[in-house]
């Protein structure tokens, strides 16, 4: 299974801590990797289709990228077999603009029949991985529902969004989704770890589904609940704003 | 009845259109002026005693200021006395540190019932009035939330559960603006907020004020709490209102 890394910080940060421990924890997925991050307000994606980790060693590139990248949002993505193709296109994350922003997208998770879904709207992200497709889905949801109410919530719209796309396609979700300025956090099926750090940190917050999280500090452990379709979050800045179940 | 404003933007913004009208607009508020804003995660206030507006003429430093202020975040407040002396200590917005944030507060309102009120945590030094205690609750609320909380408490349940007790414990008429430089929280029990996004006359970001019909000529959207609850509860982050919750 693939797995998913973000940081999120109030000040442009370097994730040169976490970034090459997640490489290393997520060594079994050896089909590429991607960082995803914003330089004013410009989403910049580096990936490949190279394994992250080999022969002890965490990938020059990737390595180099996490002492050098730095951005109030980071999002990263490592890729198993089950996420499709082996080209560099083909890993996440992936970049659209929609409703007056840049936004990134990484998924894991496995979903029937979405990748026959069929956008509405432009650009359509021209690979054939189904993740594409689910940012395409909510990307399409969010449109509607916030196109000719501007000042509706963001929040909101997100959950409707989901619970429509969970609805009309059934599956294991889990993803990150990020404009400059807040990341959205969703899981119907794996644990999320989180650990804020402070400030002489970098005030930042971050966010993995390795399940032990990438140190050993204490991580909270992000479960779905029973019942639900699935847990939220919401993070601005270094702050967890929400944490609630979509139900 | 003072007035409130605020500009939200995913990057540094100034208001040197917007703030100008706001002081214009809410000229009956004789009694001080106040600009919260900013820089490098620091919360920076410049207030005064004086009349931001009158007989056609602005305060040479609210013009100024206006001009030349940048930030993510703007708070501005004009002054009608309902609480505490006239003089520059209780003039809006009030800054306090807390959690090893900067927060930003300005309020409209009166709640005489809160001016006996001594914080266990936080004091603003010089201010006595049903505002500065007002602030002081709300910060000593949400680090109850959190001391009081098992597992990861969202920020903004944090605000929400605090902002309900505040009106149980201290019924009054609460209108505030509360930042801490990633999210601002905009509450009301008993005015309309007057939001505009992507204004073609004045600034770009959201805009946000308590003045009737808004700012502008433009098609400004009032809020307001629903008949049945304490009051509204908005986040915002860059120009977005990313939660509402009538509390």
């Amino acid at each position: 299974m693939c797995d998913i890394f973000a940081l999120s910080s109030g000040v442009n940060y370097t994730a040169h801590e976490y970034l090459p421990i997640f490489a290393e924890k997520s060594k079994n997925n050896m089909n590429g990797w991607g960082i995803g991050f914003f330089r004013d307000n410009i989403a910049l994606i580096e990936k490949s289709s190279e394994q992250v980790y080999n022969q002890e060693q965490v990938h020059e590139s990737f390595q180099r990228l996490a002492r050098v990248v730095d951005s109030r949002i980071i999002v990263s993505h490592i890729s198993c077999p089950l996420s499709g193709g082996r080209h560099t296109a083909h890993n996440h994350p992936f970049s659209l603009s929609f409703l007056d922003h840049v936004w990134l997208f990484v998924h894991v998770g496995l979903i029937d029949e979405i990748e026959n879904y069929k956008t509405t709207n432009e650009p359509r992200i021209e690979v054939d991985v189904y993740s594409a497709r689910v940012f395409e889905y909510l990307r399409d949801q969010l449109i509607s529902y916030l196109r000719y109410t501007p000042y509706g919530s963001l929040g909101r719209s997100l959950v409707k969004s989901i619970k429509n796309m969970i609805s009309q396609y059934p599956g294991r979700y889990a993803f990150f989704l990020a404009n400059e300025s807040v990341l959205f956090a969703f899981c119907n099926f794996r644990q999320f770890m989180l650990l804020r750090e402070a400030e002489r940190f970098g005030n930042s917050l971050i966010l993995t589904s390795i399940k032990e999280g990438l140190s050993e500090k204490e991580w909270i452990s992000i479960s779905p609940a029973p019942d639900t379709l699935g847990k939220l979050l919401v993070v601005a800045g270094p702050d967890l704003l929400y944490l609630g179940d979509v139900v | 009845m003072c007035d409130l404003f605020a500009l939200s933007a995913a990057t540094n913004y100034s208001a040197p259109k917007s703030l100008p009208l706001f002081a214009a607009k809410a000229g009956k508020n004789v009694d001080g002026w106040g600009i919260g804003f900013f820089k490098k995660n620091r919360a920076y206030v410049e207030k005064s005693a004086d009349r931001a507006y009158y007989e056609g003429r602005y305060d040479d430093s609210f013009q100024r200021l206006a001009r030349v202020i940048s930030s993510k975040f703007i708070i501005a407040h004009v002054r009608l006395r309902t609480s505490g002396p006239i003089d520059e200590c209780h003039a809006h917005p009030f800054a306090l540190q807390f959690r090893g944030e900067d927060w930003i507060f300005a309020h409209n309102g009166k709640a005489p019932a809160i001016e006996s009120y001594i914080s266990k945590k936080v004091r603003l030094d010089c201010a006595v009035s049903d505002s500065a205690k007002t602030f002081e609750y709300l910060l000593d609320g949400i680090a109850a939330q959190d001391k009081q909380s098992s597992s990861a408490l969202s920020l903004f349940r944090a605000v929400a559960l605090t902002t309900s007790q505040l009106v149980e414990d201290y019924p009054g008429r609460y209108n505030f603006l509360l930042t801490n430089g990633w999210v601002l929280f905009a509450f009301s029990n008993h005015r309309q907020f007057f939001l505009l996004k992507g204004s073609k006359n004045l600034e770009n970001g959201l805009l946000l004020t308590t003045v009737g019909q808004g700012l502008s000529p433009e098609s400004w959207v009032s809020l307001s709490r629903q008949n049945l609850s304490k009051g509204l509860l908005l986040a915002i982050v860059g120009s977005d209102v990313l939660l509402q919750e009538d509390i």
